[in-house]
């Protein structure tokens, strides 16, 4: 099997399971030039990451309004790997150059940017890709990848 | 020792591969001043082998002492052999600026034990005068750490023979000499260290095996506090501030730039940083190309996605 089938495969596996096992929407494949595979994105059913300041700043401002600030998904990278495969840090660095912050399509969600916890949906956001890593038995595991110094979440 | 911090150079004894730092003021100093908290590494000469409590001295990573170094406040001395160099040529002013420091430490004893004795007189003064109005003048006691006056002499007598030149015939017998009565009375001490007998070395041996250093600096600069990270599963341990007062933040690993990373490493540690309630911290160095030096440091954040 060429590298390219491979991959083929390996995507459509990674779409698959996250349309059917994790109820995604909008999954798409981006091909860039300088990307070293094509990247997925898409929708979760719910959100899936909130950075630890920014949850300090949803809370500010619930408080502020007195009610609950629903959290709407976001578009979110993601990148196949098989778990045979093996990675370097450069390798990453090299598809974290490649991308944006927000994937295509994702800037509109949110007009307002008068509220400080908006941001986070916005210029504040970092860089960030789901490393989707498949094994032979299609078990597909989801990890964040961030670019920099991000601290972890309050779980 | 230099007073003032600006102008404190640490100093990095290297033994048997191992850099350690036997000052505790040098301890207080890396840790305050450049967030370096490394490992307590000695124990108690009376029970070796509790290692819940260790103390002097701290053994710093070789990323440690290379930073201080690079950074000019430090200085490694290759410490047996400069130890035994400083024994063998030690001039006549040498030696006695080192008896007269000795001669410090036991008049600084003397003081201490003196102002004990006054102290508890006074406790046992303030006891008893509701009893017994008219004054009683204390007898004169020895000084209370010495037991034997005989011993002080004999003491005395050896340390200052141990350090004659070599020309005067050596005192071996320590029968109680005819001391001049004008000499005082100083305990006997037994000292612990020879910082004394050593002043700002230079030696700088190499340091080695510090491969860890690109991402150990860029970490310590940006107020990090790094420590042994087995115990989280990975090299390092990273804290956002001192120990005392942060949970680790990240659990750390260098890689080389072009170190190929198996992915069941990236899911077995994020797995393990995140049941931790860390995030597994990994970063590598670009390496110098021809015209550039040193080139960036990337790191990557990786956490469970909880799905």
């Amino acid at each position: 099997m060429s590298v390219d089938q491979h991959l083929q495969a390996l995507t459509k596996v990674v779409v698959n399971n996250l349309e059917n096992q994790h109820d995604w929407t909008q999954v798409q494949t981006h091909n860039q030039d300088n990307l070293p595979r094509p990247l997925l994105y898409g929708l979760a059913p719910k959100r899936l990451y909130v950075h630890p300041d920014e949850q300090i700043e949803i809370i500010k401002a619930e408080k502020e309004l007195n009610e609950r600030i629903p959290q709407e998904p976001e578009l979110e990278w993601v990148l196949p790997l098989h778990l045979a495969e093996k990675w370097s840090i450069s390798d990453f660095s090299a598809v974290f150059d490649a991308i944006t912050a927000i994937p295509p399509g994702g800037e509109s969600v949110n007009a307002n940017e008068d509220a400080q916890w908006q941001l986070w949906r916005g210029r504040k956001r970092g860089k960030r890709i789901l490393l989707a890593t498949v094994q032979d038995d299609s078990t597909v595991t989801y990890y964040w990848m961030h670019n920099g110094l991000v601290k972890p979440r309050q779980n | 020792m230099p007073s003032t911090e600006d102008d404190r150079q640490v100093r990095i004894s290297k033994i048997a591969g191992r850099y350690l730092v036997f000052d505790i003021d040098d301890v207080a100093y890396i840790r305050r001043q450049h967030g370096i908290c490394a490992v307590f590494t000695g124990t108690m000469p009376q029970n070796p082998t509790q290692n819940v409590f260790l103390g002097l001295p701290l053994e710093l990573y070789a990323e440690d002492a290379k930073m201080l170094l690079d950074r000019k406040v430090a200085y490694i001395a290759d410490d047996p052999l400069e130890h035994l160099n400083k024994l063998k040529s030690m001039d006549d002013e040498t030696r006695k600026s080192y008896l007269q420091s000795i001669k410090t430490q036991r008049r600084t004893a003397q003081l201490v034990f003196d102002e004990a004795k006054a102290q508890s007189q006074a406790r046992h003064k303030d006891k008893r005068k509701p009893k017994q109005p008219p004054v009683v003048v204390p007898t004169e006691l020895p000084p209370a750490s010495v037991a034997d006056d005989a011993a002080v002499e004999q003491e005395e007598g050896g340390e200052e023979s141990f350090f004659e030149s070599p020309s005067k015939p050596v005192k071996t017998a320590p029968v109680a000499p005819q001391k001049p009565p004008v000499k005082e009375k100083l305990p006997a001490i037994t000292p612990t260290t020879s910082n004394a007998m050593i002043h700002n070395g230079t030696s700088n041996p190499d340091v080695e095996n510090h491969t860890a250093l690109p991402l150990y600096s860029y970490l310590n600069e940006r107020g990090y506090f790094i420590t042994p990270g087995l115990r989280f599963g990975g090299d390092f341990s990273v804290y956002p501030g001192d120990p005392f007062r942060y949970h680790a933040h990240y659990m750390a690993n260098s890689y080389g730039w072009d170190e190929k990373i198996p992915m069941l490493d990236l899911v077995t540690s994020g797995r393990l940083g995140t049941a931790v309630k860390k995030s597994f911290l990994m970063g590598g160095q670009k390496p110098a190309t021809g015209d550039s030096e040193a080139g960036e440091l990337r790191a990557f954040c990786i956490e469970w996605a909880g799905m």
